[in-house]
């Protein structure tokens, strides 16, 4: 096994490929034997362990208007190699390379089984839409940086060939997969915030073990024109439920949301509703759900004509240590079904 | 302010005709201890369980640990405010028993109110002592049942008395013994020290204590006898919290054994005129609303600046988000006013795979809050397979609890830790 001379295949973009400019961009798939361009630092980075037994060659716009079909077409001439493993690039800051790339390390993995890697600058989408589901090596933004993430790459696929256990991003030189994983540091936490501080203090460098994320904005809606004539709903994170909790909403980590009907109904009673929620005291909302979706206000606000219509059905989730993704699936499944029954307006009540 | 911890190190805890220490066995008189807690009419049923080590024992339903310590001589009174008369805790003489565990066990709660239900789970065996504190040591366990007409608020604070009490008069036999070991903590005034550290940085903690996402339990005895819930952020002297002041808000996320032994505070100490001039801890709670956050953030930055002329603090959090948030904008404050800032957290991980190229907290744009410690994630908590129990402890009969059970480690009381005892930290990968 040991032996074993690892079968590379490498994938390059026209430029690299030797195809030509910009120009050539449009120009299908086609793969040749052996190394080219970057591929002969592979091949001299992998030595006697492996061997590039061939490069796949596309042009850029091919692969970017239809990535999907021109993945499958390109993993498709990589199969008759049987490779061990893929090298794609590096990309570099070339966007359309990168995800390029990262497209087709991605194809690869599901459709061969074989680990791919590739690696681009950190502001190449290509991190942004891959990193998840392929190892990215951090590179520079230029060619100048190519030795480096050559060594990089080649270093991380023998790793995964050989099925070794890939070590933490800094120290393998990818971008972070969004995978958390507890693990025993070598002091505890009071020891480690403290000796941070002192760094922070003394102006040396430290290296932070949590970072703040970077939240996308929302842009609101165009305020309601006429609000005498709107149909206003009522949306809560706060776990309200249906007496019996139908739609299995969990108490932390919701993936499942639920739209509650209440037709004609003027105040919600206790009763009939359950708070399936673990990270307040629900137990004022137990006694009068109307204080999490107010019904009983609204109504009251509805008879005197300061909204058209209350919408008679209330949405909810619990919004506890909810993943942001999976919040933002279920905030656009609900906002389609309200743009669907006619409401013009939400009123979003949280805990 | 001077404090000596008399330690006598425990190894093993059994029944026994009188209530004393051993060469490190605490032999306890249950009957003993069964009449003073029911000295309390709020309770009834009274019972005193033990686990060590190493029994198959399970204990779940567990609302608070504390760790057996009472003042030698006149020092002053056992938890002022709480169990003895008011008076200032953090000063003379103090007999701790290392190794024992008193926790009391609300198992007859009947609502749900302060109940996390399947949390504050002790195995005194197996993975599940591997990942908590408590299946470490020796264990008294406090059970009563609510007497009639008590409700469940007052069940619950004579249930932490009761626990407090306990440990008090666990800790007084082995006053007289010669202790295992002495540690001292002993901080004079500011102006004393001022002089002599003035080469070193000024820090100050900023120490959460309890968050107001949960209803306060009334009467808990959590400072000096009172509650904090309201609270503006004060000023401690660091020895107090050792010393029976703070005692961790009733089903909190830390335990009053933590606040005994806090890990921030120890570990400031051991840095105090050497790396570091420590001028004292600020607690403060959590609001759950940005008005009260703000007056939160606010007058604890400025105690850390302009009483306590702080160069830096370290901070931490209790419970979940809202917290967070408040810490966050306490650090920003420190900032705005040049204190720079560190913060320890054990972090939501809001969404392990949103957080594209880094680690998650739910604040962001905050950009002075830069130096920041994992303290694990309760998301990324691997699942323990407990396997099935000899005994429980603290279940109502017919509990499927003693069977084998499939949980988070993050169950397991104490596994997770907000002031700075754990080793854990989350790794981006």
């Amino acid at each position: 096994m040991a032996s074993k001379k690892l079968r590379v295949v490498h994938y390059l973009n026209q430029i690299f490929g030797g195809l030509g400019s910009k120009d050539q961009a449009h120009r299908g798939p086609q793969i040749v034997d052996g190394p080219t361009g970057p591929g002969r630092a592979i091949q001299s980075r992998l030595a006697e362990k492996g061997e590039v037994v061939a490069t796949a060659i596309c042009g850029d716009d091919y692969v970017g208007e239809r990535i999907d079909e021109a993945a499958a077409e390109i993993v498709q001439l990589i199969r008759r190699y049987d490779p061990d493993i893929v090298i794609a690039g590096p990309a570099f800051e070339a966007g359309r390379y990168g995800v390029a790339c990262g497209a087709i390390c991605k194809k690869v993995q599901e459709t061969l089984h074989i680990p791919a890697v590739t690696g681009m600058y950190g502001e190449n989408p290509g991190v942004d839409l891959f990193h998840k589901d392929v190892y990215i090596v951090q590179t520079g933004d230029s060619v100048r940086t190519m030795d480096e993430a050559i060594t990089r790459m080649v270093d991380l696929a023998m790793k995964q060939a050989a099925g070794q256990e890939i070590g933490k991003p800094a120290e393998d030189g990818y971008f972070p997969r969004g995978i958390l994983v507890n693990e025993q540091s070598d002091r505890n936490g009071a020891a480690r915030v403290v000796a941070m501080l002192l760094d922070k203090l003394k102006g040396r460098p430290f290296e932070p073990e949590v970072l703040q994320p970077t939240h996308y904005r929302v842009d609101p809606a165009p305020g309601i024109k006429d609000i005498g004539t709107s149909t206003i709903a009522l949306v809560t994170d706060g776990g309200l439920v249906p007496a019996g909790n139908p739609d299995g909403i969990e108490s932390r980590n919701a993936t499942r949301f639920g739209g509650y009907g209440f037709k004609d109904i003027d105040s919600l009673a206790a009763a009939d509703y359950d708070v399936n929620h673990s990270g307040y005291a629900t137990v004022f909302t137990r006694q009068n759900p109307n204080r999490l979706i107010p019904v009983d206000a609204m109504r009251e606000i509805e008879r005197e004509k300061g909204i058209g219509k209350l919408h008679e059905r209330f949405y909810s989730t619990t919004g506890v240590a909810t993943r942001l993704e999976t919040a933002r699936r279920m905030g656009r499944a609900i906002a389609a079904e309200l743009k669907s029954e006619g409401v013009s307006g939400a009123i979003l009540t949280s805990t | 302010m001077r404090l000596e911890l008399n330690i006598v190190q425990i190894t093993k805890v059994q029944s026994a005709d009188a209530t004393a220490v051993r060469n490190g066995v605490l032999c306890v008189n249950r009957q003993e201890l069964e009449d003073l807690v029911k000295q309390d009419t709020r309770l009834t049923g009274v019972r005193i369980e033990l686990a060590n080590p190493g029994d198959k024992c399970r204990i779940v339903n567990v609302a608070d640990v504390i760790e057996p310590r009472a003042r030698i001589a006149d020092s002053g009174p056992d938890f002022p405010g709480a169990v003895g008369m008011q008076g200032t805790a953090g000063h003379g003489t103090t007999c701790v028993l290392r190794g024992a565990a008193v926790l009391i066990n609300d198992y007859d709660i009947g609502g749900r109110q302060y109940q996390r239900a399947d949390e504050g789970i002790i195995d005194m065996w197996g993975p599940g002592a591997e990942v908590g504190p408590y299946g470490r040591t020796c264990n008294v366990i406090v059970l009563a049942s609510p007497a009639n007409g008590t409700s469940v608020d007052e069940y619950c604070v004579a249930l932490k008395i009761a626990g407090l009490k306990t440990a008090v008069h666990l800790a007084k036999a082995g006053a007289g013994l010669t202790p295992d070991e002495v540690e001292i903590y002993d901080i004079p005034p500011l102006r004393e020290t001022a002089g002599t550290m003035q080469d070193l940085p000024r820090v100050a903690y900023i120490c959460q204590v309890f968050t107001n996402q949960r209803v306060p339990l009334p009467g808990d005895p959590v400072l000096y006898g009172h509650h904090i819930e309201k609270m503006v952020p004060t000023i401690l002297h660091p020895n107090e919290l050792f010393d029976g002041a703070l005692t961790d808000p009733y089903r909190g996320y830390a335990a009053t054994y933590v606040i005994q032994n806090h890990p921030m505070i120890k570990e400031l100490y051991q840095n105090h005129g050497k790396t570091l001039h420590f001028a004292g801890v600020i607690i403060s709670n959590a609001p759950s609303n940005a008005p009260e956050s703000e007056r939160t953030a606010n007058v604890a930055a400025n105690l850390a600046k302009w009483i306590l002329g702080a160069d830096g603090a370290v901070l931490t959090k209790i419970g979940g988000g809202a917290p967070e948030l408040t810490m966050a904008l306490t650090a920003q404050r420190c900032e705005e006013l040049g204190i720079r800032t560190a913060l320890a957290l054990a972090h939501q991980g809001i969404d392990a795979s949103e957080i594209t190229l880094k680690a998650s907290t739910v604040f962001s744009n905050v950009p002075q809050v830069d130096a920041m410690v994992s303290m694990g994630t309760s998301t990324a908590s691997p699942m323990l397979t407990l396997p099935p129990a000899d005994k429980v402890v603290g279940v109502a009969d017919g509990s499927p609890m003693g069977k084998e059970l499939r949980k988070p480690a993050s169950d397991i009381r104490g596994s997770f830790s907000q002031l700075g005892d754990s080793r854990l930290t989350a790794v981006r990968y």
